[in-house]
């Protein structure tokens, strides 16, 4: 009884230093004492506790000399490490890079984590006007082109459990047209081998994905070539983004237990993930 | 029962900052490793906690979705929450960031200057360092530069190279006047040191002189297996020679365990990859 009461306070003292790093996660700038307790209506003495716990150990830091935080570099490191767990992270990258030196696009290739889409891997093209993408983004998988044409690969009896864990989860992100409506949608991109969807920026391009597939036909993870690769409207794909596609299938149905996910004995309905790419709505339209 | 509640809650540090929560995080950070995953006895021993309290933040830890058990349930990951630890107004930590504190842990082990150098071409330069304030020191000056083959940083730059690329900078650079010095360094001379460096995986390095100075320079390496840079640290022999002896296998543990973190990272991310 003794052991639990002490737990039970550990624990909710761990929580709220939680609960205030992930505030500052989703924070666009960084935070005070005072926004921080208004927002999480937490004491502002709870607060400065969490914040001095979490600037000793690394996880935030000053913003130059204010009395303000961001982040610091320990997380970064974690999600690099978490990312290092993924063999498409490390095994991708001579692909992409090659890729974005050929076609000078900015590629990206994202990975299925449960029902999502993380991407865990990319290279700038040689253009001076890019997006600055980063690694570690994760989307619904009916979220964008990348994310949707892992979708379009998966069973029928998957795609109910999709439409089931968003229903629950997400509400706010079931697509506006519709479940049936986005099956149809589903269907025509994995007839026809890709998923576009417009690029911000660049008035009558696309960004181009294409899925990778494991031995089996399901889709893994998908790459991505974000730039002129395809006028809008046109039917045929780049054969360099094609071959940078076969050349990873290749290396997956050579070790197929390799590029398991690390989180494969997870049952994809309890990979729960909200960070703010997850979980807002993004502007640039799907398929 | 009220008693054993307080001494939970009241158990904070010098800063006001919990020492439980503290613990979980100080648990949690041994992650940010390119290692695949850790048992309960592993991180006791790296952390000096004990197994009690190591399983009770891991409980936590587990609770929360930062960490979760591998799939023969003894040993622990990261949890994919962590990808909820991310802001992208927040830009990664360079190389220079992500051995800031290890420059400090080097300096506070052998209290002699400490410096950390990246290749530039032909050219180690300083973009790191710590000079300590006893007499006799290495001058650690950022943004200076010193030809590879001058100091013990820039043969492990060149020690790590191929056999080609050395005799190409060889050729370049003969004669190779030694600093401080009317002599020269003949090319066999650094092949032999360039071998040993290569056979020891740091370069451990007795410059003659009037006042003999003595350095250690440890390659840290990138996820490829490339170099990063180089973090050396050196003093007077007559000081440094017995104190090396003593702190070298910590000094070696804390380069092995800042590399862990380097090698999540490509030298060159920079420039092409994203971040």
């Amino acid at each position: 009884m003794r052991a639990r009461s002490a737990r039970a306070v550990i624990n909710s003292s761990a929580s709220h230093v939680f609960d205030v790093l992930r505030f500052i996660c989703a924070w666009p700038a960084p935070l005070g004492v005072t926004d921080i307790s208004r927002q999480l209506k937490l004491p502002a003495s709870t607060v400065y506790r969490a914040l001095i716990t979490l600037e000793e150990a690394d996880y935030i830091r000053r913003h130059r000399n204010t009395p303000r935080f961001e982040l610091a570099p320990t997380p970064h490191l974690l999600n690099r490490a978490l990312f290092s767990r993924f063999e498409l992270h490390r095994a991708s990258r001579p692909h992409l890079r090659s890729l974005a030196q050929a076609t000078g696009e900015t590629v990206s290739l994202w990975a299925r984590l449960g029902w999502f889409a993380l991407r865990v891997g990319g290279a700038f093209g040689s253009r001076d006007v890019y997006h600055r993408a980063r690694l570690g983004e994760t989307r619904l998988l009916h979220d964008g082109a990348a994310a949707s044409v892992i979708l379009a690969g998966l069973s029928e009896a998957d795609l109910a459990s999709y439409r089931s864990f968003v229903d629950t989860h997400f509400p706010e992100r079931r697509p506006d047209a519709g479940w049936a409506a986005e099956a149809g949608e589903l269907r025509l991109i994995e007839a026809r081998g890709f998923a576009t969807s417009a690029l911000r920026m660049a008035p009558g391009f696309d960004a181009v994905a294409i899925p990778v597939r494991d031995e089996t036909g399901r889709p893994v993870a998908s790459i991505t070539v974000d730039g002129p690769m395809l006028r809008s409207g046109a039917v045929a794909l780049d054969p360099r983004a094609l071959q940078a596609r076969d050349d990873l299938e290749a290396l997956v149905a050579h070790d197929p237990a390799a590029f398991l996910s690390p989180f494969a004995h997870i049952p994809a309905d309890e990979i729960l993930i909200r960070t703010p790419s997850a979980s807002e709505a993004e502007t640039d339209g799907a398929a | 029962m009220v008693a054993t509640v307080n001494s939970a809650t009241e158990e904070t540090g010098d800063r006001g900052q919990n020492k439980a929560t503290a613990r979980i995080l100080a648990v949690l950070s041994v992650f940010a490793s390119d290692a695949v995953g850790y048992g309960v006895t592993e991180l006791s021993n790296q952390l000096g906690m004990t197994k009690n309290m190591v399983y009770r933040a891991l409980t936590t830890l587990v609770d929360q979705g930062y960490l979760v058990r591998d799939p023969t349930g003894q040993r622990y990951q990261l949890g994919f929450r962590v990808l909820e630890l991310q802001n992208e107004n927040t830009s990664e930590p360079d190389f220079r960031e992500l051995c800031a504190p290890y420059v400090d842990k080097v300096f506070q082990l052998t209290g002699e200057s400490v410096s950390l150098m990246v290749r530039a071409g032909d050219y180690a330069v300083f973009i790191d360092g710590v000079e300590t304030r006893r007499p006799g020191t290495y001058r650690t000056q950022i943004g200076a530069l010193r030809p590879l083959y001058a100091n013990a940083s820039g043969r492990v730059m060149l020690a790590f190279s191929s056999d080609e690329e050395i005799s190409d900078y060889i050729s370049r650079q003969s004669p190779m006047r030694l600093p401080a010095s009317t002599r020269q360094l003949p090319p066999d001379t650094l092949w032999t040191q360039l071998r040993d460096i290569r056979k020891l995986g740091y370069a451990r390095m007795l410059r003659p002189g009037a006042l003999p100075m003595l350095a250690v320079a440890c390659p840290i390496w990138d996820m490829d297996r490339r170099l990063h840079g180089v973090l050396a640290t050196g003093g007077p022999n007559e000081r440094f020679a017995a104190e090396l002896d003593r702190v070298m296998p910590q000094l070696l543990a804390t380069i092995d365990e800042l590399c862990h973190r380097t090698q999540l990272y490509a030298a060159d991310t920079q420039q092409w990859e994203m971040q």
